[in-house]
Parts: C-alpha cells; structure tokens; sequence
C-alpha cells in the first residue's frame, strides 16, 4: 500500500543529454518498426526535420516518459520509494503538456516529485493512487514539457 | 502537408490509424527504450505469479501508439497537451495461434474534434481520442489539443 507519507517527496533532480540514437530507439518503439530508415527522418535527420519547420532533431511526444525511472533506483527502487506494491500497480492515466520541444543534443533536467496520494474506495475495494508530476527543462532554462502520471494500486 | 485552423470543423474526425499486430517482441523493444522493465510486460513466470494468464503491453506503449496516429496527423509544433486514461490491458499476439489472436493485438486510433477555441493569443482545438482494438474493445481514451496557424 502506498506510503501516504511520501506525499510531497522530490525525487533526485537528473540531467541528461538528448541521444540522437536514443531518440531513433524510441521512435521505432512506438512506431513499430525494425529500423531506422522505416521511421519518420525528423527523428534521425536534421535537414528532414528542418524542413518540417523545427530547430533540429525533435523527439516523440511521449519520449519524456524513457527517463521516468532514471533515479531512485529504477522502477523497483521508485515503486519501493513510495510503497507501491508491484503486482497491484497499474499506469492509470498520463497526461503532457508542451510548452516547447525537446531536440537531439539538448541537456535535459527531470524534475520528479510526488504531488497527490489518496485511498478511492471503501473496505475491501479500495484503490491507491499515487499522483507524480515530471518536468522536463532544458539548457536555457525553460520548462518544455510537464507531465503527471496517475498510478494506480487495484 | 500543413492543416489550417480554417480547414477543420467541430465533428471532423482525425484519420484512423492501425498498429501492426503487437508481438512479445515489441514489448521488449519498448521495454529496452522506455526503461520500463516492468516483469509485467516480459515475463511471463511474474504474471502467473500474480493470477494473470499473459504478459501486457505498456499502457505507454499504447499511448506511444496514439502519439505516432497524432503526428502523422499534426505536427509535433502544433502539440499542446496530449491526455490518455488507460481502459483496459493489451494481450499480446501469441506466434502459435496467430490467427485467432491476431485482432486483441491490433490497435486501432480514432479521433473526433470536439472543440475549437483561442486561448493565449493561439487558435486551438480539442480532439478526443479512442484506441481499441480490432475485437472493439477499448484499451485507452483521451485528449489531445494543438494549435494551428
């Protein structure tokens, strides 16, 4: 059951540089696809992706969420952090804001805290959520995505 | 090909995009990008442990799914905020019974406009999403809003 006490807890700040095969990695993830040259050039060319109207190399909207488990130990240091119980854990609901994008070569800070934990539900049927809000800034300072992450313990 | 604020309607739909079949292999894959190395998603002595019969797929994984619909459609500039509520779990394809297994693998991404609205000096609108599979079982619904010149 999750630790209520936890509530508020920021985890270690972590900053990392934007792999252009990284980025290449995880476009084919979440396209499917076997290699490189299947996948949309934005996400390996720099003449592809400044044609579509972008400074460099951009990245998936969901491309955040690879350094989600980056400190605290990974997900079982993360969910041991918090007191989730890994057989009961589900991913509820994830929702990103863009306020920028992420490009090939930026040096991103994560920023992770833990902004709402609460029991839903009576006696038996109750449900644990745990609520953890990401921010991602880059090297100029600005925040250019956050997102929250609703998880659940059924 | 670039869509004008002008050009859509309330009630449009967003062109429907099909995934291929998810394999076990996928999940590895987005297992290996993602960082997410939850047993739940690769191994299968972990899921009969906790009563469940098959390894699922990541509900990112899904919603990466849904990204890919989303800039295929709009581009990732245009993006503003992009919301998914996970419904139900993704089996994946089982290779010694394709056939029949094949379409719970299958996501399918439909969208609908629902909203056009200026907000900080930008002209947006609000999509609703649904992904299902082919069986028509519903395994993520949600939002996204861009903005468009």
């Amino acid at each position: 059951m999750a630790d209520k006490s936890k509530l508020g807890l920021e985890f270690p700040a972590y900053t990392f540089i934007v792999e252009k095969d990284k980025i290449i990695e995880f476009a084919i993830a979440v396209s499917q696809k076997e290699c490189k040259e299947e996948i949309n050039p934005i996400y390996y060319d720099e003449n592809a992706a400044k044609k579509a109207g972008y400074e460099g190399i951009i990245t998936p909207p969901t491309f955040p969420t690879s350094s989600f488990f980056w400190t605290g130990g990974g997900l079982m240091g993360t969910i041991k952090t918090l007191g989730i119980d890994l057989g009961r854990l589900l991913d509820r609901e994830e929702e990103y804001e863009y306020f920028g994008n992420i490009y090939a070569g930026d040096v991103i800070t994560r920023k992770m805290k833990v902004v709402d934990m609460y029991t839903k539900g009576k006696g038996k049927r109750t449900i644990d959520v745990t609520i953890l809000e990401t921010e991602l800034i880059n090297q100029r300072g600005e925040l250019v995505i956050k997102y929250r992450s609703t998880l659940m313990e059924i | 090909m670039t869509i004008n604020y002008n050009d859509i309607e309330i009630g449009n739909e967003m062109p429907s995009y099909t995934s291929t079949p998810i394999t076990r292999t996928h999940l590895v894959r987005y297992a290996g990008a993602s960082g997410d190395f939850n047993p739940l998603h690769h191994d299968q002595t972990f899921v009969k442990m906790i009563g469940m019969k098959n390894v699922i797929a990541h509900g990112m994984l899904i919603m990466g799914i849904v990204g890919e619909a989303i800039t295929s459609w709009i581009g990732h500039k245009y993006l503003r905020k992009f919301n998914a509520r996970f419904l139900s779990m993704t089996e994946p394809v089982d290779w010694d019974d394709a056939e029949n297994t094949k379409d719970r693998a299958t996501i399918i991404v439909s969208g609908k406009i629902v909203k056009k609205f200026e907000e900080n000096g930008e002209k947006k609108f609000e999509c609703e999403i649904i992904a299902q599979d082919a069986l028509g079982s519903k395994k993520l619904s949600g939002f996204f809003i861009a903005t468009l010149p």
